[in-house]
């Protein structure tokens, strides 16, 4: 946030010494410092994340999508939207052929050549990296405006607020279980404090066994976790097959004690309108019968 | 052999050494007697299933895998004629890779299928680099340049593949299949060690059987004829040998780099010449190395692993350089 608005300052400074293109009064910048700029409601949006193509459907402009990533399967209705590929160092050529005249992008240092490639050639683009929490009732709000719908954004971002906010006054009291999210097993790939998901296990009363790690998605050992011995195991359906039938997982306590959760990555997959709904299903999870 | 018991007993000494140091050494350090305890199968049953399920294959796995890469080394080095002879520069590594990345890019999960495109690949690879040596040789009469520019050539077309393979793979897909090119014994169990064991015994066997014909090939081609040596078939043979040899330790681990290059350079620098030996000994050096740079990869950086043919590399090439240095 800090750092977001350091950036605002700084492109105020450059707005006032450049009276060349001064015409926007708010001096709002998306997650590149680029300026945001508020035209007319746009008709066509390429969305290249998951996350902002899901909030897109969920602010009722699902219909002005002409372009998505190759990932965007949810909501299910994404998968009529034309897939242009990835979402990282996209397609330029691609995305122009759609005709936007928005495109979202997430904001990665991997994109930042196509953001002013899309800028350059004249389509409105905004960048947002959304990796946490409050990252995504940022965009959801940004969107909103943009989409002609403030109203909306607001509504879903409070939304999803609220239903974070209520799991976690069930949970406050609790005991708070350990735990471990199995990513990927080759490399074994958890998640640190960089990822909405270590938010997620906080609010459902979880503590992350590898919330001191700073990154989004770290490689860890498994004699490690074992060292840390997490009381849950959080998975995927094929995670958990592989987990269970391991031998080198059989004296974690929680394969012992048959406590792998398996999730769905249709809900806790992408950091936007599901949130709550994904932070109540792991409450209900960590804690059985205490959440209704 | 005879000649110097100490240098096989200080040899076999330090495997062993280092292999215990090995088991008891990790994020939670478990002191000899509980190892010991838990290699007999009793004390407590966490400590027992990290030394036994955990500890335990992956040092057997990097043990079988420094010993066939290094004899395998050893072999190819005498046979070319070659000190830069290895079995990854001769497409062992480009081939096993391009079937392991084929094998994620159709979502294989089993680390068995992965196990088997790669030794596929591979085992595709050598014979392709063979024939078209063949090709060429038979205007230059079978030269083993030849046959390492072969390897070299098929190397560089497989990373080709792989790089159009991977070019729009899914991220966890890149990093799976980046984790596997790196080299890693971390996923090692013992369901599969049995599998390159017996392979790696029946090979270095075989191999330690024909040294006496890698010695009269180290010698040249026209004095290995005149020694009575098939010179065209017996380079081919143990050259196929030594490569399908890597090829099921890079199925087993991934590709780790330098230790067929730089372990039969350390047993030479140790005055070790004729092959029997030599591979002998880049067998037990191959193991002693691998397992030293795994103890790295998984203590330098806890939690995480560093990725073991990286490691292999940095502790190599200055080992390899002062070898270097020292010859010249």
């Amino acid at each position: 946030m800090l750092r977001r608005r350091f950036v605002s300052a700084l492109t105020l400074l450059l707005a006032a010494s450049c009276t060349r293109d001064a015409v926007h009064t708010a001096a709002e910048v998306d997650d590149f410092g680029d300026p945001i700029v508020v035209k007319s409601a746009p008709h066509r949006v390429v969305s290249l994340n998951p996350a902002t193509t899901d909030l897109i459907f969920a602010l009722g402009a699902g219909d002005r999508l002409v372009g998505r990533t190759h990932w965007d399967v949810y909501p299910e209705a994404a998968i009529k939207v034309p897939d242009l590929g990835s979402g990282i160092r996209p397609n330029v050529e691609a995305v122009l052929g759609a005709k936007p005249d928005l495109v979202i992008l997430y904001a990665s240092k991997d994109n930042r050549a196509a953001a002013s490639e899309l800028r350059a050639a004249g389509v409105n683009t905004l960048s947002f990296k959304i990796d946490h929490i409050a990252d995504f009732y940022h965009a959801a709000r940004t969107i909103g405006r943009l989409l002609g719908d403030s109203a909306r954004g607001a509504r879903v971002a409070d939304s999803v607020e609220r239903t974070l906010k209520r799991v976690r006054a069930a949970t406050q009291s609790l005991e708070k279980p350990t735990v471990f999210w199995h990513i990927w097993d080759a490399p074994l790939i958890t998640i640190g404090r960089g990822s909405y998901m270590n938010e997620l296990i906080d609010i459902a009363g979880g503590v992350n066994i590898y919330g001191d790690m700073r990154e989004t998605s770290p490689a860890v050992s498994i004699e490690d976790v074992l060292k840390r011995n997490p009381q849950y195991i959080i998975t995927g359906p094929e995670g958990s097959r592989k987990v269970s039938k391991d031998s080198r997982w059989a004296e974690a306590q929680a394969v012992k004690a048959k406590r792998i959760l398996v999730v769905d990555t249709a809900i806790v997959g992408r950091p936007s309108v599901r949130l709550g709904e994904a932070a109540e299903s792991l409450a209900r999870l960590f804690h059985p019968g205490k959440i209704n | 052999m005879p000649s110097r018991p100490w240098l096989w007993l200080a040899m076999a000494g330090v495997l062993a050494a280092l292999a215990v140091i090995s088991l008891g050494t990790g994020v939670i350090d478990i002191p000899a007697r509980d190892v010991m305890r838990a290699l007999q199968g009793s004390g407590d049953p966490a400590t027992m299933s990290i030394i036994r399920n955990l500890r335990l294959p992956r040092i057997i796995l990097g043990a079988l895998v420094g010993a066939g890469l290094g004899m395998s080394g050893g072999a190819l080095q005498g046979t070319l004629r070659n000190g830069l002879a290895e079995p990854y520069l001769l497409g062992v590594s480009g081939g096993a890779a391009v079937g392991a990345v084929i094998a994620f890019a159709f979502n294989a999960s089993n680390a068995g299928i992965i196990a088997l495109a790669a030794f596929g690949g591979a085992a595709v690879a050598v014979v392709l680099a063979l024939l078209v040596a063949r090709a060429a040789g038979s205007a230059g009469r079978g030269d083993p340049r030849t046959l390492l520019m072969a390897g070299v050539v098929i190397g560089a077309f497989a990373n080709a593949v792989i790089m159009i393979a991977l070019a729009n793979a899914p991220p966890n897909t890149i990093r799976g299949a980046l984790w596997w090119m790196m080299g890693s014994v971390a996923d090692s169990s013992w369901s599969a060690l049995p599998w390159l064991a017996g392979f790696i015994a029946v090979g270095s066997a075989l191999l330690i059987y024909w040294a006496r014909e890698i010695d009269l090939l180290a010698l040249g081609d026209e004095p290995a004829a005149a020694l009575g040596v098939d010179v065209e078939s017996s380079a081919r043979r143990i050259y196929l040998l030594a490569a399908l040899l890597a090829a099921a330790t890079v199925s087993a681990a991934g590709l780790i780099g330098f230790v067929g290059l730089i372990v039969p350079h350390i047993v030479r620098a140790a005055g070790i010449r004729s092959h029997r030996p030599l591979i002998v000994a880049s067998g037990f050096v191959g193991a002693t190395l691998v397992i030293a740079a795994d103890l790295a990869a998984r203590t330098i950086r806890p939690p995480g692993e560093l990725p073991l043919g990286a490691v292999t590399a940095v502790l190599g090439v200055p080992f390899f350089l002062a070898q270097l240095r020292k010859a010249a």
